[in-house]
């Protein structure tokens, strides 16, 4: 009897469990650092995982690809009008919501409009340029814009997530809203606050076969207790990218594959150009020659980044100038200091500005990071060689931001001398990037933390945000960095690059995605077929 | 005559705890608001630079932190005053319902590990007095104080190194094993395999303490004439150990186990952060690096009601452990 209860049950949970099809990876634990809500587009935390993840359950009309060029996804054929302003969009036909219920362009309608009223800061803005959306049948709609956009495409058309309208419909505080019913290849299936979210393969997807089957997300707020336990086994890989000095020791361990690629996120030197001494481009030139950004990389990054560009865009985007150039030299930095009249008149060993004002600030940096605060380190000694006397102050990150970005908003001013801060990969992406931190006029500069003007920039960035043919986009870009090499308003240190620890054995379909890394969409499902 | 007294002290004590609470409750809503940053970026999303001046207008206003801060207050209060503490403004969720989530993991690790650590510092506490000066005494005091001192980060990562990682005996992080369902026994089974490494650096930290209040408290007892006399009289050394001595001595280590009882409810933050255990300690860290105004008044508020209610307890029970504060 006791047998028989036995087979009964076993060959019941073998029943209930999914069998992966055949090249299909049965489970993948993915560790992650923190919460991300229920994942759903109002409530996922952070640009990298949470969007990511947020994506594979809600999914925006197009996705970029490898090469971060939006490709249709929900969408199957486009048109683009000649004057850029009126876009028209044929979803695939066979589309449906987690629930069984068909994803229609009555639902993206109601997305976009719902987004309009509802502010999101990745969205919102963008949605702002829709003049009207017209749906015609199930699946034809058409967008018209009041202004032609370069960055339309990628920002909102491939951004932002389609929401069920038959569930969000007189849904007043999104924020406080935790449904998770989605379109997406993986359906969130468990959610454990502080400790787990479980996803599953959505059988019935548009778009074919996830390559993994389940996907189980553990938080493990350490990273050093991350790396242990995938050295361990007990993940089989993390969205968190390896520190440099890890890399070696991955590479010889056991069953662990590392992977590397370019990384778009940048670490700066963020000058504040409102500052009364700092506000002198000499003396930003010659801070900037004074800090041996390669040596930088050798040794903070173990080699494992790219020195930065002047012209703040990294070498591998389709938008580097490779004729801006930039190498520092320390005497060279001592003959603009003399040459501008910063000299020691008080003999106390600290560089004073011609009225007599010493150059001694204060450098901000993030406390929790190594890399930075031993960046910060570094360029205090450097510049300490040259007459200049910086302080490094290691904050955690909101108390940074409230002094160097108050609020989120640059409208309102700024309150440091100089931080070693950085910009995420995204903000690379944007075909409108230097615009968005360079623009001297807050609201489009809207992360120009520094307070930089230059009437040459503000000229530039408005034709880059009106170009849409990428060529037109690039000729401009190309201008900009040459102005922003030569002002620098920011003095980019490097960009650290995307290092990856995973176990071959579980899954080895990832897709590394230029600058971002291989936690993205494509790493788990191919491109639908049109 | 004696039930007057009685409620005449407990009519005062409960004004003074009221008192204690109200001042409580002003301070949860001033402190997070008196850290520099902003929780901004938690209500409008990652991209927050992005947002136009009346698109904040709008999120602002929508929880309220447009309100001049005496408004808000009086809006917190009155929150309060009907039992609501409100939502995250990072996981938007009712506070009530993730506190009710991480207090039985707090319990479990913090409250057991109070208890082992009272029972263990007790006994060696007791033991080091006992045969003081004796190489036992010296390498229990040499033991306890490097504990004491050893940070519980670090002590915490050696264990992971070691047990976890290094002999795969136990798992390396989280409460439970992500993403599995278990029932009956291997559920029981999961959930202590995931205690023993936390239950045990914060309890080898947390023992040192009562082990040197103990020890020290029984030093002192034990130089009293009345164990001279109990010795004299010829009592059973043991007896004078446990009768005479202990229940004297145990008198403060109650004291401190009240008061850490009431603080169990707070959590270990630190000892939950390396291992990734979902207590109350790790919320509030994280509510403290988000900003999270809500989530900071709530676990407060909740850790100062059980502090209180430890202390009424204590008032309640320390006349029946102490004879001499009983009242007439």
């Amino acid at each position: 009897m006791r047998v028989l209860t036995f087979i009964l049950t076993a060959v019941l949970l073998i029943l209930s469990v999914s069998v992966p099809s055949p090249g299909q990876t049965a489970s993948l634990r993915m560790a992650i650092g923190r919460d991300e809500g229920s994942l759903n587009p109002y409530t996922y935390q952070t640009g990298y995982p949470g969007w990511n993840l947020m994506t594979l359950i809600y999914e925006p009309l197009f996705t970029p690809d490898a090469d971060n060029i939006p490709q249709p996804w929900l969408v199957r054929r486009y048109s683009v009008s000649p004057d850029g302003r009126t876009w028209t969009l044929t979803l695939h036909p066979n589309i449906k919501w987690h629930d069984g219920r068909p994803l229609t362009a009555d639902d993206v309608k109601f997305t976009y409009e719902y987004v309009r009223r509802h502010a999101h800061s990745r969205w919102t803005s963008q949605v702002r340029l829709i003049d009207s959306i017209e749906t015609a049948g199930a699946t034809t709609l058409t967008i018209r814009l009041t202004a032609q956009s370069g960055g339309f495409l990628m920002q909102p058309l491939a951004a932002l997530p389609i929401l069920p309208r038959h569930i969000w419909e007189g849904v007043a505080e999104p924020r406080r809203f935790n449904d998770s019913i989605g379109s997406g290849p993986y359906r969130l299936a468990e959610m454990r606050d502080g400790q787990f979210y479980r996803l599953v393969a959505n059988d019935a997807y548009f778009g074919g076969r996830p390559k993994v089957r389940e996907l189980v997300l553990p938080i493990i707020r350490d990273a050093t207790v991350t790396f242990t336990a995938l050295k361990a086994g007990e993940i089989d890989t993390t969205v968190r990218a390896l520190s440099p000095e890890l890399v070696t020791e991955f590479e010889k361990a056991g069953g662990l594959k590392v992977v590397r690629g370019a990384g778009y996120a940048s670490t700066i030197l963020q000058f504040n150009l409102e500052h009364p001494i700092l506000k002198d481009v000499k003396l930003r030139q010659a801070i900037a020659n004074a800090i041996n950004t390669r040596l930088m990389v050798r040794l903070l990054l173990l080699g494992y980044g790219v020195v930065g560009s002047p012209g703040y865009i990294h070498p591998d985007s389709p938008f580097y100038n490779a004729a801006v150039t930039f190498t520092a030299s320390k005497s060279r930095a001592v003959q603009i200091l003399n040459e501008a009249g910063y000299v020691d008149r008080d003999r106390d060993g600290i560089r004073d500005t011609p009225d007599g004002r010493p150059l001694r600030f204060n450098l901000l940096t993030l406390a929790g990071n190594p890399i930075r605060v031993r960046g910060a380190d570094l360029i205090r000694t450097w510049l300490r060689d040259i007459g200049i006397d910086a302080r490094v102050v290691a904050q955690e990150d909101a108390s940074i931001i409230a002094q160097v970005w108050p609020d989120f908003d640059v409208c309102k001013g700024r309150n440091f001398d100089m931080a070693v801060f950085g910009w995420s990969a995204p903000v690379m992406n944007r075909a409108t990037s230097l615009r968005d931190l360079f623009h001297s006029d807050c609201r489009f500069g809207t992360i120009n933390i520094g307070g930089y003007k230059s009437a040459e920039v503000d000229r530039l960035g408005n034709e880059l945000a009106a170009a849409v043919a990428p060529a037109k986009q690039k000729q401009v870009l190309f201008e900009m960095q040459k102005v922003i090499a030569a002002d620098v308003p920011v003095h980019v240190l490097f960009y650290l690059d995307g290092i990856y620890a995973y176990r071959p054995d579980k899954h080895d379909a990832w897709v590394y995605q230029k600058g971002q890394g291989i936690v993205n969409k494509l790493s788990f499902i191919d491109p639908p077929k049109r | 005559m004696r039930d007057s007294t009685v409620w005449r002290f407990l009519a005062g004590r409960g004004a003074q705890y009221l008192l204690v609470l109200a001042l409580t409750v002003a301070l949860n809503f001033v402190l997070p608001r008196m850290m520099p940053g902003s929780p901004l970026v938690f209500l409008a999303g990652e991209d927050v630079g992005f947002l136009d001046a009346e698109q904040r207008a709008q999120l602002y206003a929508l929880y309220g932190l447009d309100q001049p801060q005496w408004k808000q207050f009086l809006t917190y209060v009155g929150n309060l005053a009907r039992g609501e503490l409100g939502y995250s403004f990072q996981r938007g969720r009712p506070i009530a319902e993730i506190i009710g989530e991480r207090l039985p993991w707090t319990m479990l690790l913090v409250g057991l590990s109070l208890v082992v650590a009272t029972l263990l510092g007790t006994a060696l506490g007791a033991m080091a007095a006992w045969r003081r000066g004796s190489a036992l005494d010296l390498g229990t005091l040499g033991v306890a104080m490097f504990f004491e001192s050893v940070p519980s980060f670090w002590l915490g990562m050696i264990f992971i190194a070691v047990f976890a990682a290094g002999l795969g005996w136990l798992p390396i992080f989280g409460a439970v094993t992500a993403g599995q369902t278990f029932a009956g026994w291997a559920l029981l089974v999961d959930r202590a395999r995931h205690l023993v490494l936390p239950l045990a650096t914060l309890t080898l930290i947390t023992t040192p303490g009562t082990l040197l209040i103990t020890r020290y408290s029984m030093l002192s007892v034990l130089g009293e004439q009345y164990i001279a006399t109990a010795r004299a009289k010829g009592v059973h050394e043991q007896a004078v150990l446990r009768r005479h001595a202990m229940r004297n001595a145990f008198l403060p280590v109650a004291t401190v186990f009240m008061l850490n009882l009431g603080f169990v409810a707070s959590g270990a933050t630190v000892v939950e952060t390396v291992f990734s255990y979902p207590g109350v300690g790790r919320l509030l860290y994280e509510a403290v690096l988000n900003r999270d105004y809500p989530v900071l008044q709530g676990t407060f508020l909740i850790i100062t009601v059980s502090v209180i209610a430890a202390n009424i307890a204590s008032d309640l029970l320390y006349p029946l452990i102490d004879p001499r504060v009983r009242r007439r």
